[in-house]
């Protein structure tokens, strides 16, 4: 009785928190772990490993750093993995996915040097996320911009096998049916075996087909994609809105010759994962629903623009630009509220009357 | 009238029900010793005390007068002798006027007398002596409401009742159906017209069911889904109409009445009883039997839990009304007044109070806001003391206070504290 709580309404809350959403968000990604397992073979379950701990392992140093845990650390470490919300193992996982795990030099295949995951993890968590004030803060995806560091800094690394895109070859394919894709790069045309083609069954399931690990095989992203759905942890149209847009448009840039664009557009490449996993990132996407919307249709048109433009795989650039976007979309799309009436309507009444 | 579905207002939050009264018929709970009368039962300023210590009240007399329109007349709700009056510690913490009246155990009946045929004028003098205020919490005195200044066609009868644990409306619409219907009959008059509709929540068919007998009313079966007992979310769902931001439900066309309002005007009239007595739900995992009861004003709520055979151990919080838009109470040594629909003994596994976490911008509060509001950017604006951007970027000033978007937070945010101090400060500076 004498320890009765005193708080503010509401005094029943829902069950929803931060850890159970994280926690949603990893068991959407194991279809697409195991995919790259699969495909990859087990090198690529540790370049997840050490990309998740190191993403983990950063975020917690950093607090234990920015905490001066030096004057309590037992106290300080316990508080921190209290709090701790598993963020930074989704950037860990989604930054591995968006890696391939071996490259080409002249034909040889070597395989990605851990060191890779392992500096992009802290990169990742240390400057695009905890600088900025951690879970929430942050103003890019960090695993997103965790890559595009890798991509720039060790170019020789990721761009020999890095992202096929099928958008040129397509227009061959039409004409010859045979050999197109396999031309796109070196790599692919190992793998997939001289004179095999890739049909776009295999593009579906990431039979043979040459990438990052996790973003091969659409059938685990669209289980994942189906778990975020379901579990409400996404919006089911934000992603469909992205990639619907690509494809029309990239089938508009081929000038409405070639339906068969669209499929390919959809199929090939990290789009697909980048619609479900790291667009849809909460921090670094708009609060309202319009602003959604747009922000989605940019990422589309983006895409499938750009992908025309360069013949690269462009996804974690775009997301990136439209990241920085993100808040003057919240700021400059407003949203009306209920029994909204516009101030013209209102003065043109009062004249009326 | 044959039920119609109601339309949604697209947004809100499912709560768990956890009615667990609901099957409990109204009990009627014996008169206190002492009646402890608050003179502030209405939402604006107190009653003055028309009595001295010493005086003997009748059941029924005027003891409190009304101090201005938005204000309410408070009966004793007991005879006997009045035996204090002075300024004691409230339900909240704060401080209130008590008209003590020691119970002499004969109720004495000192009504007003009942009406035949009122007027409209007649009626809206009724519902002010009487000292009828909206009982679905907010407490609005009921005679300002039926004086309406811009033309209304649809008196709009609220028995959503779309809090958790709450059953009391429920209970009153299955057992006093025509009386309610009287009521609102009443109401009509007063306003001088003939739609009526009652907006009941799915979940309470029987309640339905019993409506559907009167052909001069249009029952409404709403989707359940909080808050959809929200005036301007019930008026969407029941007629179709928004009530543009700023403007009373008036300005559409419609009067809003809860179903317990509907029920105290009908004994008013036609019995001349004030309103002295009110139905609410005791209910929450500390109490040992939850039970809806009919508890004369002024009851002390030490008493009304005794009556409920007692506190368990497990209680952590008191709440006054339902769970999300009630208030946590310091202890049962407050009475109840006319607002008081429930109390609720919540133990720790019911309510949360879980430490608030870094927002995630999962936009989830913005997804139930039913007023489409962005409660995430009035919390943001408003935790860096910025209140103009609270307004502006939030819409904070549009806010029914419901409580969906703290409901819902993942990351456990005190959205509705900032939402309350924003509007505060906001006030002040006008």
């Amino acid at each position: 009785m004498s320890e009765l709580v005193i708080s503010a309404s509401p005094h029943i809350r829902s069950g929803l928190t931060t850890r159970r959403l994280m926690i949603d968000v990893i068991i959407a990604l194991l279809p697409c772990c195991a995919a790259a397992i699969v495909f990859f073979g087990w090198y690529s379950l540790a370049i997840i490993a050490i990309s998740a701990a190191t993403a983990a392992v950063t975020e917690i140093v950093y607090s234990l750093v920015y905490r001066k845990a030096w004057k309590d650390f037992k106290g300080t470490l316990l508080q921190i993995l209290r709090d701790f919300d598993f963020t930074s193992v989704i950037t860990g996982i989604i930054l591995a996915l968006i890696l391939p795990t071996a490259y080409n030099v002249r034909g040889d295949i070597v395989l990605l040097p851990w060191y890779l995951p392992f500096l992009g993890s802290i990169f990742a968590i240390a400057l695009c996320k905890m600088l900025f004030g951690g879970t929430g803060r942050n103003l890019v995806n960090p695993a997103d911009t965790g890559r595009v560091f890798l991509f720039i800094s060790f170019t020789a690394y990721m761009t020999a096998c890095y992202g096929i895109c099928v958008v040129q070859p397509v227009v061959e394919l039409t004409a010859d049916a045979g050999e197109v894709l396999t031309g796109a790069t070196p790599l692919t045309a190992f793998l997939a075996g001289d004179g095999k083609t890739l049909s776009m069954l295999d593009l579906f399931l990431g039979t043979g087909v040459d990438g990052s690990m996790g973003e091969t095989c659409k059938i685990a992203i669209i289980v994942g994609y189906l778990y975020l759905s379901l579990r409400r942890v996404i919006k089911w149209y934000y992603p469909l809105i992205y990639i619907g847009t690509a494809a029309v448009f990239a089938f508009m840039l081929e000038g409405f010759s070639d339906p068969a664009v669209m499929p390919y557009t959809v199929l090939s490449g990290g789009m697909m994962f980048g619609a479900v996993f790291m667009a849809t990132d909460y921090s670094t996407s708009p609060k309202s629903t319009l602003a959604n919307v747009i922000y989605y249709v940019c990422l589309g048109l983006l895409n499938a623009g750009l992908r025309k433009a360069t013949g690269m795989e462009v996804t974690s650039f775009c997301i990136l630009i439209m990241n920085c976007l993100t808040p003057l979309l919240d700021r400059y799309i407003p949203r009306r509220p209920f029994g909204y009436v516009r101030e013209k309507r209102v003065k043109e009444k009062e004249e009326k009357a | 009238m044959k039920k119609t579905k109601g339309i949604w207002f697209g947004r809100g939050v499912h709560v768990p029900d956890r009615k667990t009264a609901a099957a409990r018929p109204i009990e009627d709970m014996p008169a206190p010793a002492v009646a402890s009368l608050s003179t502030s039962m209405s939402i604006g300023r107190p009653a003055v005390p028309v009595v001295k210590v010493g005086d003997r009240v009748g059941f029924g007399q005027l003891i409190a007068a009304a101090d201005g329109a938005i204000s309410c007349n408070v009966h004793s709700s007991v005879s006997g002798e009045v035996v204090a009056i002075e300024a004691r510690q409230n339900a909240t913490g704060g401080t209130e006027t008590y008209i003590d009246v020691r119970n002499d155990g004969k109720d004495e009946k000192y009504f007003l007398p009942p009406l035949d045929d009122p007027t409209p004028a007649q009626l809206c003098r009724r519902a002010a002596e009487a000292g009828l205020v909206g009982m679905g919490g907010a407490g609005f005195p009921t005679a300002v409401k039926l004086a309406p200044r811009t033309p209304v066609d649809t008196l709009v009868v609220n028995g959503a009742e779309c809090e958790p644990y709450l059953t009391c409306d429920y209970r009153i619409m299955t057992e006093r159906t025509d009386d309610i219907v009287r009521g609102a009959r009443l109401f009509a008059r007063a306003l001088g017209i003939s739609d009526i509709v009652i907006g009941i929540e799915a979940n309470k068919p029987d309640a339905v069911a019993a409506f559907e007998k009167y052909d001069d009313l249009k029952v409404v079966e709403l989707r359940k889904q909080y808050p959809m007992g929200g005036e301007k979310q019930l008026i969407y769902c029941a007629t179709g109409r928004r009530v543009p931001v700023g403007k009373l439900p008036a300005d559409v066309g419609c009067d809003v009445q809860n179903v317990a309002t509907c029920l105290a005007m009908c004994e008013a009239v036609e019995q001349g009883k004030p309103l002295v007595d009110r139905v609410m739900t005791v209910a929450g995992g500390g109490v040992k039997e939850a039970k809806n009861i009919r508890v004369r004003l002024g009851t002390p709520l030490e008493e009304v839990v005794a009556f409920c055979g007692g506190m368990t151990g497990d209680a952590v919080k008191l709440v006054s009304g339902g769970p999300m838009m009630g208030f946590a109470i310091v202890g049962l040594g407050s009475p109840t007044k006319k607002t008081t629909g429930g109390l609720l003994l919540l133990s720790a596994g019911e309510t949360d109070e879980s430490r608030p976490t870094p927002c995630l911008s999962c936009g989830k509060c913005a997804d139930v806001c039913p007023m489409k509001l962005m409660p995430m950017n009035t919390a943001f604006y408003t935790e860096a003391g910025d209140y103009e951007g609270a307004a502006h970027m939030g819409g904070v000033l549009s806010c029914i206070e419901c409580g969906a978007c703290a409901y819902v937070c993942p990351a456990k945010r005190p959205l509705l504290q900032n939402i309350r101090l924003a509007k505060a400060e906001l006030r002040k500076k006008k």
